[in-house]
């Protein structure tokens, strides 16, 4: 493999491509009715579950008000949350990486350059197909926190990043199947 | 010498043996109390039957270890590049493994084996399921062999044969490092405290747990026994039982480190790096430099004066599912070097010496939440638990020794917190005690995250993590400018030529 066919000369930094000036894709907006629709369902087996101990057993009666409200409290809490988390995504495909932004406090970018996909999963969950939504997941070598999981794409566009990647993929083990040789 | 492995072939006749002491100690392991316990409670007529069934379970695994090495087949297949192995007596399994998809290639050899005079060779895949294959017994030659064959690539398959046939055996050359006794009781002495502690202390537990299990086997006394330990532990005052423990601790260090790096020797074949050590089971393992992700050296105080130091190559790890035993065998450590070696080596890892680069240093407020959470939170939970409970005052002196070393410890460790970056390397400085440093290339970073909290933005401060196919760098509390322009850079490298970092 030939190590070096660069020169050596001297990068202007400044001048290099920067990752963080990209404007970002953001998540498809019936991707929040999904989120809403899994909150909701996890909120009201939650209150079942409290219905039921309320009804049951008889020590908690006393403190029914306090429970509802701190209940309440912890849905409000939860869609704010979420609602935070869900504004700060974004997503972006350059042409030989994949940038994506998350978080709900600190704000953290992952880029994973396309040379170093190890594979691609495209998933639909019920929800999503009802919403014609899919979500990325692009593994790489690094580990769990090395992983993509880019979530409330179209469908259409996510199968079309995919066989973008997939083509890419192949092309790049070609070229260094023949740097190899 | 050059053996050819294009056909099946079995393993040495001799590995029906191996292969049936393994299953014997296996079963034995698993019902070592039930056996204990069938001895001591059961009657004498009883007696001759556990011991009959003793001697069927060994005809039994004699025979399955009959059976197994008549099952058990394995070929190299030259054209496809792949080593096949046929195994199973029920079930017919077939591995079949890409020879650019291996990690490493070991071969060791057990007391058993080394009675025998077989070899047993242990193959590293990358596969993300971490399927690996051992061959138990094969004689020394066909191993040594097989390991050339598996781990020489296309490039070195079209070599002649006779140089493949020089470099075969390795106690002709002069190793490049060879690791002294001396040094390895300097080593000994200084490194490691932690592993020997979490030793000590597992083998308190079990002796313990163990001491139970017996003793209600043969319905002795406990408070019998218990009120002999603590006789014992009165007699002793805490200084001598604090300062039998160090000693303790570091005889288990010297002879862990004798046990696992006895004669360490490190020699350089064609692609790879050939690392042989181990005082009864010796254990050598091949590896080629190009699939070292991470390259890190130690070093403490003691060390520094002692001018040795520890080094540990990191190759790529996949899958969770991998058992921490394996997952140590992506971790080759290379202990007591000299300064000197350590450059030799490094030279030989990367192709180049090893050269620092622009520094970056953190931000002061990397200070705040060790200090807060480590000294603050918790000298303020004990002041005032000991405000309300007098029994606690005479320990208030204690509280500023914390105090002091712990700001200190603190202080050290922002102050060691670095990150190096030229156009060939990454080397990320850390450590309170022992002073680590990790080198890689740009060319291993797997994926790159940065982050922000949002109240740093006024002041520009931010974090970067490297993520590698063996583990994560991190730089905490930087320039996020800075950061950001870092990573442009390592993009602008990983993406402009398709390097192939396994």
């Amino acid at each position: 493999m030939p190590i070096n066919t660069f020169t050596n000369e001297e990068i202007d930094l400044d001048s290099l491509p920067k990752y963080e000036e990209i404007s970002l894709n953001k998540p498809h907006s019936d991707y929040w009715k999904i989120i809403c629709i899994n909150l909701f369902i996890c909120l009201v087996i939650g209150g079942i579950a409290i219905g039921l101990a309320l009804t049951f057993f008889t020590w908690v009666k006393p403190y029914a008000i306090v429970i509802c409200f701190m209940y309440l409290l912890v849905i409000f809490f939860l869609f704010v949350i979420f609602w935070i988390s869900f504004k700060k995504r974004g997503y972006a495909i350059r042409t030989r990486d994949v940038i994506y932004k998350s978080g709900i406090i600190a704000e953290s970018t992952t880029i994973v350059p396309l040379n170093r996909i190890q594979h691609i999963e495209l998933n639909e969950g019920i929800f999503s197909r009802m919403f014609k939504l899919g979500t990325l997941q692009i593994f790489t070598a690094g580990g769990q926190t090395g992983h993509l999981h880019i979530a409330g794409i179209p469908i259409e566009e996510a199968k079309s990043i995919r066989d973008l990647l997939l083509n890419k993929l192949e092309s790049i083990q070609d070229t260094i199947v023949k740097q190899e040789l | 010498m050059e053996r050819d492995f294009s056909k099946p072939q079995r393993e040495s006749a001799v590995g029906i043996v191996v292969m049936a002491v393994h299953t014997i100690l296996k079963v034995v392991k698993a019902l070592f109390f039930f056996i204990i316990y069938a001895f001591v409670k059961i009657d004498g007529v009883y007696l001759s039957y556990i011991l009959l069934a003793l001697a069927i379970l060994i005809l039994l695994c004699l025979i399955y270890g009959y059976f197994w090495y008549l099952k058990f087949t394995f070929f190299l297949n030259k054209e496809k590049q792949e080593f096949v192995v046929n195994k199973g007596i029920f079930n017919r399994d077939q591995v079949i493994i890409q020879l650019d998809k291996i990690q490493q290639v070991n071969i060791n050899q057990n007391i058993l084996q080394k009675i025998i005079g077989v070899y047993g060779l242990k193959i590293d895949t990358a596969g993300a399921k971490g399927e690996e294959v051992s061959i138990k017994a094969i004689d020394e030659i066909s191993a040594y062999n097989l390991k050339e064959h598996l781990l020489s690539k296309k490039e070195t398959s079209v070599e002649r044969v006779s140089e493949i046939d020089e470099k075969l055996i390795p106690t002709n050359e002069t190793p490049l490092l060879r690791i002294s006794s001396w040094t390895l009781f300097k080593v000994g002495l200084t490194s490691n405290y932690g592993q020997s502690l979490a030793l000590m202390i597992a083998f308190f537990l079990y002796t313990i747990q163990e001491a139970r299990h017996i003793m209600d086997v043969f319905d002795i006394d406990k408070g019998y026994v218990e009120s002999t330990v603590m006789g014992l532990a009165t007699l002793f005052s805490l200084a001598i039982i604090v300062v039998i423990l160090l000693v303790a601790l570091l005889i288990i260090n010297l002879v862990r480190t004798f046990y696992k790096y006895f004669e360490l020797e490190i020699s350089q074949h064609k692609h790879s790096l050939l690392l042989s050590s181990g005082l009864i089971a010796k254990k050598s393992t091949l590896i080629s430099q190009g699939k070292v992700q991470i390259t890190k050296y130690s070093q403490n105080y003691f060390q520094k004066k002692l001018n040795i130091l520890n080094m540990s190559l990191r190759q790529a790890q996949f899958g969770q599912s991998k058992k921490e035993d394996e997952m140590q065998g992506n971790i080759l450590e290379i202990v007591g070097c000299s300064p000197l070696e350590r450059d030799e080596l490094l030279k030989i890892i990367f192709g180049r010496p090893l050269a620092q680069g622009k520094t970056f240093k953190p931000d002061w407020r990397f200070l705040n939440l060790p200090v807060f959470f480590k000294i603050v939170l918790p000298l303020f939970i004990f002041l005032i638990a000991a405000y309300n409970i007098p029994e606690l005052n005479p320990y208030i002196g204690v509280s500023i020794t914390y105090f002091v070393i712990g700001i200190f410890m603190i202080y050290l460790s922002y102050r060691r917190h670095r990150i190096s970056v030229n156009r060939d390397f990454i080397i990320k400085t850390s450590g309170i005690w022992d002073i680590s440093k990790e080198i890689i290339l740009p060319g291993k970073i797997q994926a790159i995250t940065t982050f922000q909290y949002p109240w740093h933005k006024n002041i520009d401060v931010g974090h970067l993590t490297l993520h590698t196919a063996a583990g994560q760098i991190q730089f905490k509390y930087g320039n996020y400018s800075e950061i950001k322009q870092l990573v442009n850079y390592w993009l602008y490298q990983l993406e402009s030529k398709n390097e192939n970092w396994m």
